[in-house]
């Protein structure tokens, strides 16, 4: 703000950041005062259940490089919900991103987002994610699983952009159907034959020419990449198959890279879980189940407080990652975002609080 | 305050569980409806405030012309009315926190009023709406300059209550924002002009930025027109100081509201917190443009018994909470505006003078006694 000149830093203190928001949507523009808005600019079935959304950011997005994700939030029912998801191009010199959101059965938001329009409004955080494409030589073995395609397919589409790069991609779908990018992965194997396309169909009566149909096993890999220890084998999908392909890639290929979707595991009560507090940068193990404010006191920290009753909400402070329950009433609080009340609440699994 | 005493009866420790249980339920089934029609509510509600802001500041440019300046400053008064009552004061207790929009959070919300949401957020949500009407414990029974109940000490100064009282309504913003700074402990030397310096520093800059946002700002983008404009937003402050003090006092100072010495907090059962709540709360009955332009403090009783569900359910919840005091043998103080304020007003000039406390009936019925 130093730059300013002083009429404009007079401009700054009439209008807050809330203001400013209202009347730009008002006045049909995403830009945001401090926050990343992005609007659709284009809807494409790309499965049977799963839907690519292309976005307009606002001057507010910072980049990301392709491998990484981003916590995309959107109003559902009033309440915002935040998922993350991968950008599945690498990025592009319109500034567009894409991402791919799968139809989960009973899933809150992305049941929303696949509904949505061109036209629509969500909001994006920071990309995140180490899983990337370094610059220069590099022999890659790509392994996906269902929507662990997603970060695959923007770092096999930019293979095109490093040309000293070559890659197989190998990628598991129960049914034809629900195979994303099934055309446009084969165009990019037939312009760049750097890329080696394999599709993996378990669940598929009838196979066509290419298909597999087998899980990953140590045999499938012998014959997929029998150069295994000159290989960096990046994987995407469910828990239970990033572990199956850690425990026959890792320690054989040059590089194991995992990447798996994991619900935090719900802690008994009376046992221990571990708490990080975000803004204050410490980390301490704490019984799950009693309230977080007394166990946190127990261990000498003094987080702000007022009524100890869970009616004042002096004490506050918002979930970043775990599940948390509010012991008045039960209810267990996992939505990244969320405010917990620490008076009442307790962790009932590993949980990061800003605090 | 005899009059109290006849009204409510005192209840047996079971009875008071049971009291608390129901107010429990009820709490619970209102909040299982609370959802996308709550969050519409609210986003509406600051649309009014946004748009009838930009209304009143328009016509205000145009106020060398008598007319435009009268309904521009009426509009942004009623503009900062809805935004401290409906918008700011409700969301700084949390009752929007479930929809996770930062701009909606209670622990950040920053309101258009000198006083600083943090120091609110302390006097306020926590110290008054825990300890509700308990002397020496909840600074807003006179804050700290009126004498409301007879069992505060009277002092000659109170013989100027009266004049007092009107300039601190005038400046009701200006009281507000200074009362986490407890000048008294100043004054008394309980605390140290460093600790003071400090304290302030918060609330000097929300200060400026008031002061420069509405009376260095908007009269400067007026042009020539800046005078009208300044006096313009001085008077809209002033409105809506006059309004909210109108409001809060009518909320615990009515005839009937109670005060309590601290040793009610001594093992406070839930059913004793609540019946504290509403003992020491009133209503005002009225339309639902009542309602919403005192941000539901109408409610005050519904607010102090739930204060962080959304507002706007306490016209929903008020019947079966009235039924229950019913039940209880409960006074449910409520009465329209003229009414409940000609008692506050009473009260002020009252306690002015030498007064000597009633009999109250006590909350708990002393064990062994029949009812």
């Amino acid at each position: 703000m130093n730059s300013l000149s002083s009429p404009a830093r007079l401009l700054g203190a009439a209008v807050s950041a809330p203001v400013f928001d209202f009347w730009s949507r008002q006045f049909g523009s995403i830009q945001a005062w401090d926050r990343c808005l992005a609007r659709v600019v284009a809807r494409q079935q790309e499965s049977a259940n799963a839907v690519s959304l292309t976005l307009q950011p606002n001057r507010r997005f910072g980049g990301f490089e392709p491998g990484q994700h981003v916590n995309l939030t959107a109003e559902v029912e009033g309440v915002r919900v935040t998922r993350s998801y991968s950008f599945t191009q690498p990025p592009r010199a319109d500034g567009l991103l894409r991402l791919t959101i799968k139809q989960v059965e009973g899933g809150k938001l992305s049941t929303a987002l696949c509904a949505l329009r061109p036209g629509a409004v969500v909001e994006l955080g920071e990309a995140y994610g180490e899983m990337n494409l370094p610059q220069g030589p590099g022999r890659y073995l790509f392994l996906a699983a269902g929507s662990g395609i997603t970060p695959l397919m923007s770092l096999s589409l930019a293979l095109e952009q490093n040309p000293q790069a070559e890659a197989t991609l190998v990628y598991w779908a129960q049914q034809r159907a629900e195979l994303c990018y099934a055309e446009e992965l084969r165009q990019l194997a037939a312009r760049l034959p750097r890329l080696r396309l394999h599709f993996v169909l378990t669940r598929e009566p009838l196979r066509l020419a290419g298909e597999l149909a087998r899980r990953l096993d140590a045999g499938l890999l012998e014959t997929l990449a029998p150069d295994l220890d000159a290989l960096q084998v990046y994987a995407c999908g469910p828990r239970g198959f990033v572990d199956q392909a850690r425990l026959l890639a890792q320690g054989r290929a040059l590089r194991f890279h995992g990447e798996a979707f994991t619900p935090p595991a719900l802690a008994p009560g009376g046992g221990s879980v571990r708490v990080t507090l975000r803004a204050s940068g410490r980390s301490l193990d704490v019984p799950s189940g009693v309230p977080l404010l007394a166990a946190l006191e127990a261990q000498g920290l003094r987080p702000e407080s007022g009524c100890r009753m869970g009616l004042c909400n002096t004490c506050a402070c918002r979930l970043v990652e775990g599940v948390g329950q509010n012991l008045n009433n039960g209810e267990t609080i996992s939505e990244p975002g969320s405010e917990l009340r620490i008076c009442t609440s307790a962790a009932r699994s590993d949980l990061t609080l800003d605090l | 305050m005899t009059q109290a005493t006849t009204l409510n009866r005192p209840l047996s420790a079971a009875e008071m569980d049971a009291f608390g249980q129901e107010l429990d339920a009820l709490r619970s089934r209102t909040m299982a409806q609370v959802g996308a029609e709550d969050a519409r509510y609210i986003r509406r509600v600051v649309a009014a405030v946004r748009y009838i802001e930009a209304a009143g500041r328009a016509l205000l440019f145009f106020g060398a012309f008598p007319p435009a300046w009268v309904l521009g400053t009426l509009l942004l008064g009623l503009s900062k009315i809805l935004e401290n009552m409906e918008l700011g004061h409700n969301v700084m207790h949390g009752q929007y926190d479930w929809m996770r929009d930062p701009q909606l959070n209670g622990k950040t919300y920053e309101w258009d009023i000198v006083a600083t949401g943090d120091n609110w957020r302390h006097t306020h949500n926590y110290k008054h709406h825990t300890y509700t009407n308990v002397r020496g414990a909840d600074d807003d029974i006179g804050y700290g300059l009126l004498r409301l109940f007879p069992e505060q000490r009277w002092r000659p100064f109170f013989l100027f209550q009266p004049i007092i009282a009107v300039i601190f309504a005038l400046l009701f913003e200006w009281g507000v924002a200074i009362q986490r700074l407890e000048l008294g402990k100043y004054f008394s030397g309980r605390k140290t002009k460093a600790q003071l310096a400090e304290e302030f520093r918060p609330l000097g800059r929300k200060m400026r930025r008031q002061i420069v946002k509405d009376y260095v700002v908007f009269p400067l983008l007026a042009g020539p027109f800046f005078l009208p404009v300044l006096l313009g937003n001085v008077v809209a402050n002033i409105i809506r100081s006059l309004w909210t003090y109108t409001v809060i006092f009518c909320g615990h100072f009515t005839a009937d509201a109670e005060t309590f010495p601290k040793s009610v907090l001594l093992n406070e059962t839930r059913g004793h917190w609540y019946l504290r709540q509403l003992r020491g709360s009133s209503n005002l009955s009225g339309s639902k443009l009542l309602h919403i332009l005192t941000g539901n403090l109408s409610h005050q009783i519904e607010h102090h018994l739930y204060p962080d569900m959304p507002a706007r359910r306490y016209a929903q919840v008020a019947p079966e909470v009235r039924e229950i005091c019913t039940r209880y043998g409960q006074n449910y103080n409520t009465g329209s505006m003229l009414k409940q304020f000609g008692q506050v007003v009473w009260r002020i000039l009252r306690h002015a003078l030498p007064s000597r406390p009633g009999v109250v009936t006590p909350l708990v019925q002393p064990v062994g006694e029949a009812a």
